[in-house]
């Protein structure tokens, strides 16, 4: 595993199974306020990281696709802290995301997840982790985690720890 | 006899209708957006709220006109609570509210999925049905195997653990360029093809009842990639049937596996996907046992059905408050 510096991270996920458990450990580091953009092509495996972060945070129910109702929310069992599943796929640009009130999930103290956040670039804030997935074989896929931020850079030391001991 | 009106404002129709012993329907009127959202692809949240809004008094209206009944005549109002979109479900909520304070008149706080089983109600006789019944639920927003054991009572067996199928007719039906929603297009294009053309991947996710179809949604993506990269005449009509033979396959295998293990008497096949002919054909074919799947204007969203749940649980004597709020999550069982 190549390690470039404490703000980006690269690795192959070889199964959908390991993507959601990778999901976990990131999801078990959130804390509120945090912000994943998630990006990739339709079956890049978004959802299924999305599955395994909530998964990690504590949510109750198991996530689904929210690309029929835009935003999803999430409580978790310990302190009913809301995790936010968006989905921009169907979004045309920042305005459509202000329409559909992102500014104010964005403002609620939990964690959001945002599929497609590159439709809404101009909008989110400039500190994230922005995870870019790419498809590369049938079951396998490539992940790239990008830091901004103070925060960030130290969950993605966090979870590098967590996820591969390094 | 007992006339309730049921409003149902879930997702992306505004409906009311009236129903008289929760079996008989003295109005059903539907105010469809489906233009509205074509443009997008799918259904927009805040637009919806806002098109509920503007249409929620004149359907009602219309509804009370049609079943040439006056507010005296009603005993109740049902209103669906959730599950939808959260801004979509406060419309009737409130206006259910607002009538029913108004009027003096019980008001109902209904759960869509649990109403979908109730069309079957509006279409034969009560007596005909004894349970346990199987519910198939299948539109853009669930995908739910469900036993219903008894009215208000009900054991949930699986469900989609990604996509809805509905979205994933939604999803391919832009990746091969045909209209919105989805479902309906990529069915007419299926009629041409031959649902043996490509061999499209089966989720069985073991034995299971829950779904999966993201990974048929990536497959189809990749074999549609793979011809444009070779620059061939896009198949629409083969790709659309193998699709679609997937989805049913599975669909139908899963309901016919668990209508014979925990027996159930009949199987009911409701929500919008259920109105695909492929669907029914397939589960009517592989469920051993009868299989009641009511008219398309009764099994996509409409308040007949939410009226008919509402007279069950109105004889039950079961009432909600003034404080009765939405439920955007709320789940059958």
């Amino acid at each position: 595993m190549p390690i470039h510096d404490d703000r980006m991270l690269d690795f192959v996920s070889n199964s959908a199974t390991q993507t959601k458990r990778l999901g976990v450990r990131l999801g078990e580091l959130l804390q509120p306020g945090d912000l994943m953009c998630l990006e990739g092509d339709l079956g890049a495996g978004k959802t299924c990281l999305a599955r395994g972060i909530s998964r990690g945070w504590g949510a109750s129910r198991s996530a689904t696709s929210p690309t029929f109702t835009l935003v999803n929310e999430y409580r978790r069992t310990s302190d009913s802290l809301p995790l936010f599943h968006v989905d921009c796929y169907r979004l045309r640009g920042p305005r459509d995301a202000l329409e559909i009130g992102l500014d104010d999930v964005l403002d609620q103290p939990g964690v959001v997840m945002i599929e497609w956040p590159e439709r809404i670039a101009d909008i989110l804030p400039s500190e994230r982790l922005w995870i870019t997935l790419r498809w590369s074989a049938t079951t396998k896929r490539g992940f790239y985690l990008a830091a901004s931020g103070q925060r960030y850079q130290e969950l993605l030391a966090d979870f590098r720890r967590s996820a591969f001991g390094g | 006899m007992i006339r309730i009106l049921g409003i149902e404002t879930s997702c992306d129709e505004t409906a009311a209708a009236v129903v008289a012993d929760g079996c008989t329907i003295l109005s059903n009127v539907v105010a469809s957006q489906i233009e509205l959202h074509a443009q997008y692809g799918g259904v927009f949240p805040e637009l919806a709220s806002r098109a509920h809004i503007e249409t929620i008094y004149p359907v009602i209206q219309e509804a009370m006109k049609t079943a040439h009944l006056g507010w005296d005549d009603l005993d109740a109002i049902a209103v669906t609570r959730g599950p939808g979109l959260a801004g979509s479900l406060l419309v009737g909520v409130n206006t259910a509210k607002g009538l029913a304070l108004g009027r003096g008149m019980p008001l109902l706080g209904i759960n869509h999925l649990e109403a979908h089983f109730y069309s079957i109600w509006l279409t034969e006789a009560a007596d005909k049905f004894k349970f346990p019944l199987l519910g198939l639920i299948v539109s853009g927003g669930h995908t739910e195997l469900v036993l219903m054991v008894d009215h208000g009572e009900y054991q949930h067996l699986g469900r989609t653990v990604d996509d809805a199928a509905g979205e994933a007719f939604d999803k391919v039906g832009r990746l091969l360029g045909l209209s919105y929603p989805g479902g309906p297009a990529v069915q007419k294009a299926a009629l041409e093809g031959d649902p043996a053309a490509f061999r499209f991947p089966r989720a069985w996710l073991g034995d299971s009842s829950d779904f999966s179809f993201s990974g048929l949604k990536t497959a189809v993506l990749r074999q549609v990639r793979k011809l444009d990269e070779e620059e061939q005449v896009m198949p629409v009509a083969d790709l659309a049937a193998s699709f679609q033979a997937a989805v049913v396959d599975v669909l139908a295998a899963k309901t016919a596996r668990a209508a014979a293990e925990f027996d159930a008497t009949a199987v009911v096949l409701v929500g919008g996907v259920s109105a695909n002919l492929a669907l029914r054909e397939s589960v009517r074919a592989q469920v051993d046992r009868p299989v009641h799947a009511p008219p398309v204007s009764l099994c996509t969203d409409n308040g007949a059905m939410i009226a008919a749940c509402g007279y069950w649980r109105f004889q039950a004597g079961q009432r909600d408050g003034w404080d009765m709020d939405v439920l955007p999550g709320l789940e059958l069982a």
